[in-house]
């Protein structure tokens, strides 16, 4: 069924075939990794597979699946959906608590249109806020994320709750008996459903609005309605997800979608779809989904340690994804060829380094003269950084409102220097990790690799130094090197194999984790070294000496991005990857180097929080990846890089510390603290919100 | 050479002829899982330390052949794992639920199976299902009376949750809510601690930012006492002035509970006696070779109810007692915290002591020896 709706009809001519071929690889190449690692699982298997057991892992991979596929919808719309997990979790609780525990026999139909109509309406919202007022994605659907988690959280605060057995009888049990589960059908009526749409109107400007928005608009497409309508669609995804995920509990749990968002991501990729939209489809996700399920599968048949799953879960993603862009101009084919067009041109002394090092300048580009420059008067200073203001004093903003509400509700703010000391020293993390994350975005790409990183950094920083000081001299410089080490591969990754950013920081992100377990054997040992523990804790003239030290570090930041060469070039790359090559920015070099910021940035983090704690635990990093995000995008930049600056970001960071110590002082429950840090998000962008044309 | 190469071929016969005799003997054995959940953190560690221990006793390792399986946090993937363990022909299947709801209907499965599912720590709603567990609502009440006891009966108290949205949690935090409101003592500051110390820090680190710790009479912290303590030292309080708190049971705190200037080996910063008014409670990572323990003796035929209500191992200030080497023996005779030279870790769980599992101790819990 697959090959044939995937080749289109065979009247094509032979050549056609084969374009044909080419345009689905990635998808090819999905099913055909699927097929062979059914075989596998068949073949170590103890005993050979049932159809009890296909049933099993039909339905066992569906969830993912399902959400998968909505989140490809957003994706190729050029979108990026956080706010998914949280969509299927909401669903999940809005059925266990709404069905009545008496009826064993509640319809089917009925709350899957329930669920479903749930995930549409977050749909919506997030479309709303995408497509109407233009707002980042990312940032949207991440401060919906928070919203809905809490929202999740106020409906059922603890797993429980009762979903009617009729749903997983519908669900989990056989369409055909002893032929088809039920689950194989409904992903088989989802992807027709998927199949259906592409070819509407709708399909095909989803394609062209992620391929080129403008080039869409002018062509007359609706640029807004379509993508409201892919939020909307990938919503129903979720809630369908959901309900699948009820039906199979038989019961609600507010964090059950949680763990979802990240194997979504890589089933995505792995299905052939690229990041950045316009290319891919809903089919291959279904198989990258199910490519996730039975190489975990095969993790329990072999019995290996769980240390390695997540290693070899990059890993698949990282060959899926290779061999789904393997072909003659794929940019490692590209990159192979223009080093082979080195070498020769290099041994037949052609290159421009090789030739006689003469002044070659033409007349009119000779420096023009100190004394013009003199002459012409600077426009204003506020006139020159309007658009930096413009950006990044929202934030600054922002804080001051958070600063007046914490004063008058819990008051000892302004009066009170301790509260500044905790400010600075609480935001130091976020503000060191935003000039990474910072510059990565400038680039117009992500780091998800930091939560690891900062994890695996403090881990060795504890292991090693174990209390000494002295250890501290060789410790310090041996976790940064490993940093350089873990930038250096990511930005290889992507410059050399030419894989999308979020794909190599995702696979880096858990070959660290595995690297972290193995190497503290699942619990890390040791603790930090004194000097460390007083730097984050201790006292210098009143202050914390993590703070002076924050403030050099800020310069540092400031000029290396406002007043370097460096600088300049990650937002020239930022804003246009070719006119910068073009004028002579070597690339590659530029973005290898900002990947090895980032780490180093991060492993700088993972050493002060395990001065800050005393100790290093492995899930330390987890909870500073979305924040990172956040601070560089509510500091005014864009988050498809070329603007922002870094005072803006540090603003970011100081806006968030003092929100959620805001929230924490107050007696609110977390639910609400969650929606109400989602609303601020919101409301942040909103403000930074670019007025085309008004 | 034709010797060496017979001698290869004896030596690989007979190694064979081993194999085959280790196989037969697998089969009589019952095949045991164990599903844990995450393993990145101390708890987990130890009692999956303890379950292999009590698996390599003397009592058990011809009885029993036990594989360890873990899921991470995913609760999907726990339902795969439970399922493949059910058709890899297990007998009986000790499990960490990942949620309590959400295996219900692999359980139930298994069990129609005829295979033994037993739950430690969190429960299975399941009815088939063996639960072994604390009671979370009397560890909440409980230390929150002892908190309001320490308190004078009123006064205003900071409170540091766990993970939302589990159900551990909400009994918690609701019991202790409820002993509060009833005394009339007033929260006036509460945070998502996340069972964590580091993030234990941050959070009271936040709360603190607009407070002075001379503002708040008592701690309840389901994580997080030992950081406090800390840092209640760094903002120059003395150790007499420590506020009474109610938290973890880990090693860190116990040792802090010791009367200040008690000769302790390898104690070092915080991690030193200092006399501190505690109570110190934990789900105790016993339970999961508690569970294993029981799940064998079913297979032998014998009885076992429905749900296991382990004893709350509450350890305060006047019962707190430390060890010498942590074998079974000197637990049952009352000790309860570890010296820092040989536990090195401080959040290091010290609830290892039941009465029930005389084959581990700390070296159980440390390294999964069980004792001799």
């Amino acid at each position: 069924m697959n090959t044939q709706s995937m080749t289109g009809q065979p009247q094509g001519s032979i050549p056609r075939i084969r374009q044909d071929l080419r345009r689905h690889q990635a998808v090819l190449v999905a099913i055909a990794v699927f097929v062979g690692l059914f075989g596998l699982t068949n073949a170590i298997s103890p005993y050979p597979l049932t159809y009890f057991d296909v049933s099993f892992m039909a339905s066992g991979g569906m969830t993912l699946a399902l959400a998968a596929m909505g989140q490809t919808m957003v994706i190729l719309s050029g979108g990026f959906d956080l706010s998914a997990g949280a969509t299927v979790s909401l669903v999940n609780v809005v059925l266990a608590t709404q069905m009545d525990p008496a009826d064993f026999e509640a319809n089917v139909a009925l709350w899957t249109a329930i669920g479903i109509g749930t995930g549409m309406v977050v749909g919506a919202f997030n479309g709303f806020f995408v497509a109407v007022l233009r707002l980042q994605p990312i940032v949207v659907t991440l401060a919906t994320m928070f919203i809905v988690q809490g929202l999740t959280l106020l409906i059922m605060d603890k797993p429980g709750g009762f979903v009617s057995p009729s749903l997983g009888g519908f669900y989990l049990g056989d369409a055909v008996p002893n032929l088809l589960p039920a689950s194989v059908l409904v992903i088989g009526v989802a992807v027709l459903f998927w199949v259906w749409l592409k070819n509407t109107r709708y399909g095909v400007s989803l394609y062209a609005v992620g391929s080129d928005p403008a080039a869409a608009e002018a062509s007359g497409m609706r640029r807004m309605l379509t993508v409201f309508l892919t939020y909307t669609f990938a919503g129903g995804f979720y809630g369908l997800a959901g309900v699948f995920v009820s039906a199979q509990t038989g019961s609600g749990d507010p964090l059950v979608g949680n763990s979802l968002l990240l194997p979504m991501f890589a089933a995505v990729v792995i299905g052939g779809t690229r990041l950045g939209g316009g290319r891919g489809g809903l089919l291959g996700t279904v198989f990258g989904a199910y490519i996730l399920m039975i190489v975990v599968n095969m993790l329990l048949t072999l019995n290996i340690s769980a240390y390695y799953s997540t290693i070899a879960e990059s890993c698949v993603l990282l060959a899926a994804v290779l061999a789904g862009s393997m072909s003659k101009d794929s940019p490692l084919a590209q990159k192979l060829q223009a080093a082979g067009d080195y070498l020769l041109a290099r041994r037949g002394g052609l290159l421009v380094s090789q030739r006689e090092q003469v002044d070659r300048r033409l007349p009119f580009s000779a420096p023009a003269g100190g004394a013009r420059v003199a002459q012409a008067r600077p426009a204003s200073w506020w006139k020159a950084n309007a658009s930096t203001l413009r950006y990044a004093l929202p934030a600054y903003g922002a804080l001051l409102l958070v600063l007046i509400v914490t004063q008058v509700t819990l008051g000892n703010v302004f009066n009170n220097f301790g509260y500044w000391n905790t400010l600075l020293v609480l935001s130091a993390f976020l503000a060191i990790l935003a000039l990474g994350q910072g510059a990565v975005i400038l680039t117009g790409g992500l780091d998800l690799s930091v939560p690891w990183t900062i994890a695996l950094s403090g881990i060795l920083v504890a292991g090693v130094v174990q209390g000494s000081d002295v250890a501290l001299v060789y410790a310090v410089p041996l976790v940064l090197g490993i940093a350089v080490a873990i930038g250096f591969l990511n930005g290889l990754g992507i410059v050399a194999l030419g894989l999308s950013p979020i794909v190599v920081t995702l696979a880096m992100n858990g070959l660290l984790q595995g690297a972290a377990l193995l190497w503290s054997d699942g619990t890390p040992a040791g603790f930090a070294a004194p000097a460390l523990r007083w730097i984050m804790t201790g006292k210098l003239l009143g202050v914390t000496p993590v703070i002076p030290l924050l403030a050099l570090f800020i310069i540092g930041a400031v000029l290396m991005l406002g007043h370097t060469a460096f600088g300049r070039r990650i937002y020239a790359l930022g804003n246009s990857e070719e006119a910068a090559r073009l004028s002579g920015v070597k690339t590659g070099r530029v973005l290898i180097s900002v990947y090895i910021l980032s780490a180093l940035c991060a492993a700088l983090v993972g050493i002060l929080l395990t001065g800050f704690s005393g100790q290093a635990s492995l899930g330390m990093g987890d909870d500073y990846l979305l924040p990172s995000i956040a601070v560089v995008v509510v500091g005014g930049a864009l988050i498809t890089g070329g603007r922002g600056h870094y005072m803006g970001m540090f603003g970011g960071a100081l806006l968030l510390t003092a929100m959620q110590m805001l929230l924490a002082g107050t007696s609110l429950p977390y639910a609400f603290r969650s929606v109400f840090f989602g609303f601020v998000i919101l409301a942040a962008v909103i403000a930074l919100r670019d007025r085309k044309g008004g | 050479m034709f010797n060496k190469t017979l001698k290869g071929a004896m030596t690989a016969a007979s190694m064979l002829a081993l194999c085959a005799g280790a196989a037969t003997a697998q089969d009589e054995k019952h095949k045991v899982f164990l599903s844990m959940s995450y393993i990145g953190n101390d708890w987990q560690a130890e009692a999956s330390n303890m379950v292999k221990a009590m698996a390599a006793h003397e009592s058990m390792a011809d009885k029993i052949d036990l594989q360890v399986q873990v899921a991470g946090p995913n609760a999907q993937r726990q339902i795969q794992q439970i399922n493949a363990m059910v058709q890899s022909g297990a007998d009986a299947i000790v499990v960490f639920p990942i949620s309590p709801t959400a295996l219900n209907n692999v359980v139930k499965n298994a069990c129609d199976k005829g295979v033994i599912v037993i739950a430690y720590d969190g429960e299975i709603t399941e009815p088939c299902a063996y639960n072994v567990t604390i009671d979370q609502t009397e560890a909440g009440k409980v230390t929150a009376e002892w908190l309001v006891e320490e308190m004078g009966g009123e006064g205003k108290v900071m409170l540091l949750t766990g993970v939302p949205g589990t159900s551990v949690d909400a009994a918690r935090t609701a019991a202790a809510k409820e002993v509060f409101e009833d005394a009339g003592v007033e929260v006036v500051g509460e945070a998502v601690g996340m069972w964590s110390q580091a993030v234990a820090r941050t959070e009271l680190s936040k709360l603190m930012s607009t407070r002075s710790w001379d503002d708040i009479d008592g701690l309840w912290l389901q994580v997080g006492c030992y950081t406090a303590n800390s840092m209640q030292l760094e903002a120059g309080r003395s150790a007499e002035e420590l506020l009474p708190c109610a938290g973890e049971g880990s090693n860190g705190g116990r040792i802090q509970m010791l009367p200040a200037g008690t000769e302790v080996e390898g104690a070092s910063g915080a991690y030193m006696p200092l006399g501190a008014r505690r109570i110190s409670y934990a789900s105790p990572p016993y339970s999961g070779a508690l569970a294993l323990k029981l799940a064998v003796s079913m297979l032998e035929g014998a009885e076992v109810s429905k749900l296991t209500t382990l004893p709350l191992p509450v350890v305060t200030s006047d019962t707190v007692q430390l060890c010498e080497t942590g074998s079974w023996e000197e637990m049952r005779d009352g000790c309860n915290a570890f010296l820092p030279s040989i536990v090195s870790n401080p959040g290091w769980f010290a609830s290892i002591f039941s009465s029930e599992t005389p084959e581990v101790g700390l070296n159980a819990a440390l390294v999964g020896q069980p004792e001799l």
